[in-house]
């Protein structure tokens, strides 16, 4: 590099020192030619395990780094709205169930209570209870099932054959009482389908008590393991405004902070006689995310406690007209899933069938501020960050 | 936490707004409106902004096809088009507010919300593409759940199932019934 003319400049010792660092950078500049690092364009699914379904995230990366990430969906769209539009609202009840398919039961129960607000039916007591248990059971099983592929994802294989062994328990009680395991189809407009069989109440306070008692092993094995600590721990840092004006709801937005839990805010069935907490944690990565999951497993089995033990007697269906036919008018119904809030906007026209359905997911809300937390952050931890947004993709697309 | 009676909620929502929003009105405790798109943006940034109400949390934002719907008497004339839907709430003060923004058939566009909302990005994505909705001023306003060479927008009601035109209704009781929702 020529520095002005060296026969009229002068010359002396610092000079020279300067002009050989401006070589070496000069150098240093090719070098990073020949090995630098450009815009590189890398596409995660749509089939990853990580995703827990076909999502694609289209990455831009510079190196390590994330400049870009876009999630991209619709490879399960099943277009249920445009579905519930043609069927009776009997059938819609199955259709639901099926949208986030680690809790079915939790999303059968929207539909159930926004038909008897407008239809003004009266939920028998035993059945509210009923309702209760259950949703909470099946948070559990959620819950469960999160912590078991989070702990995957990050390489630890052994908390899912934990969560599968305390998961099974659980699964039997509602599997006695629906015969369905996965979409359970159980919950009607005015109540339930049929009463509970002679068991499910042992079978139901065996599993929900087994997996209190082995919570601790979790415990050891991820929030208080190194390893998980360092992959998670300041990883994926969501904002609490962010998080609010996105709409985030469920575990992931009380993970930064917001003490936001539809079953305290507007009681919906009989939460307001339970006795439980709002977990939240102040830092929004994805330890607190994971630490809220695993915390509200205990909330979530007291009050599976509490309801069989308050449980009372009577029938568990409402009156109910032979043909459910919702009267004009419009209502918004929002539940606590175990993902966030699901709500369903039912507009009816007076038939059998919906108007209009709008069915708002969690996982939806949830997953759309990925690209804002993913933005910065490095390749080795995007996988951490995307199994601590627990999502369900059927939620995402239904 | 502290707990908004709905009535004060909708004395909070009236006062905010002021004659921003038309037929505020309490429905199932929740506070009710309409307005019209032009005044989308400011009525969303009130909601979310003045301090009694903070509805700082995007619940979501869709459509909905009126053109099928059975005014009955009393019913204002913007039932009959298209229709966006707004749902926000307070957590601080456990306020829900539903916001209707009524969409003439023959133009059907709205502004973008997405400065007031940034979670609104994907469901005007969804809005656009189901609804034909089109957001004026929206970043990437492409396809979401769909192909990108989809034509047509599904959620409207002049959208028919294929197969329901070609097939009779098989949900229904009795023979007359499935031919009579043979088109739906």
């Amino acid at each position: 590099m020529a520095i002005g003319d060296p026969r009229t400049e002068p010359v002396d010792a610092s000079e020279i020192a300067r002009r050989a660092q401006l070589d070496a950078a000069e150098s240093f500049g090719e070098s990073e030619r020949r090995f630098g690092t450009e815009e590189m364009i890398l596409n995660v699914g749509p089939q990853h395990p990580a995703t827990h379904g076909v999502f694609r995230l289209l990455a831009t990366i510079d190196g390590e780094k994330l400049l870009d990430a876009e999630p991209i969906i619709g490879y399960m769209h099943r277009g249920y709205e445009k579905l519930v539009e043609q069927r009776d609202y009997r059938q819609i009840t199955n259709l639901v169930s099926r949208m986030d398919w680690l809790s079915g039961i939790n999303n059968e129960l929207p539909l159930a209570l926004a038909l008897e607000k407008l239809m003004e039916i009266e939920v028998p007591p035993r059945a509210t209870y009923l309702r209760v248990a259950m949703a909470e059971m099946n948070r559990i099983l959620n819950h469960l099932m999160f912590m078991a592929s989070f702990g995957a994802e990050l390489g630890a294989i052994t908390p899912t054959f934990y969560a599968f062994r305390e998961r099974e328990d659980i699964q039997l009680a509602l599997e006695m009482a629906t015969g369905g395991r996965m979409h359970f189809g159980f919950f009607r407009p005015g109540g339930l389908k049929e009463d509970v069989p002679r068991g499910f109440f042992d079978q139901a306070l065996k599993g929900v008590r087994q997996v209190i008692e082995r919570l601790p092993d979790y415990e050891d094995l991820l929030t208080g393991n190194e390893i998980f600590k360092q992959r998670t721990l300041n990883v994926g840092v969501l904002d609490k405004e962010v998080a609010y004006s996105y709409g985030v709801s469920g575990p992931i937005a009380r993970g930064s902070d917001i003490s936001f839990d539809v079953r305290k805010d507007e009681p919906y069935l009989s939460y307001e006689d339970f006795d439980f907490e709002v977990c939240s944690a102040p830092n929004g990565d994805c330890f607190d995310r994971f630490w809220v999951l695993v915390h509200e497993v205990v909330e979530s089995a007291k009050i599976v406690e509490q309801a069989i033990e308050g449980m009372p007697p009577g029938p568990i269906l409402g009156k109910v007209p032979r043909v459910v036919q919702a009267p004009k008018g419009e209502v918004y119904v929002r539940t606590e899933n175990p993902l966030g809030e699901l709500g369903m906007y039912l507009i009816s026209n007076g038939d059998r069938t919906p108007y209009r359905l709008k069915i708002r997911t969690p996982s939806y809300n949830n997953v759309s501020v990925l690209s804002h937390v993913l933005h910065g952050t490095y390749v080795s931890d995007m996988i951490a960050i995307l199994g601590s947004f627990f999502f369900v993709l059927g939620d995402i697309d239904r | 936490m502290p707990r908004v009676t709905p009535e004060d909620a909708l004395g909070r929502v009236q006062n905010a707004l002021g004659s921003l929003a038309q037929d505020v009105k309490l429905n199932f405790d929740a506070v009710d409106l309409s307005c019209s798109r032009e005044n989308i943006v400011e009525v969303l940034t009130k909601l979310r902004d003045t301090d009694d109400l903070s509805c700082r949390f995007f619940s979501f934002l869709s459509g909905v096809d009126r053109t099928e719907f059975e005014t009955g008497e009393g019913d204002d004339a913007a039932t009959g088009e298209l229709e966006v839907l707004i749902h926000v709430y307070s957590p601080d003060n456990v306020i829900s507010v539903t916001v209707h923004v009524p969409v003439p058939l023959d133009d059907p566009n709205c502004p973008t919300v997405t400065d007031v909302y940034a979670g609104a990005i994907w469901h005007e994505r969804e809005t656009w593409e189901m609804f034909g909705i089109a957001f004026k001023g929206h970043p990437n306003l492409v396809h979401l759940y769909l192909p990108e060479d989809f034509e047509g927008t599904p959620l409207r009601k002049s959208f028919r199932l294929p197969s329901r035109m070609t097939k009779s209704w098989p949900g229904a009781k009795d023979p007359e019934e499935a031919a009579a929702g043979g088109g739906r």
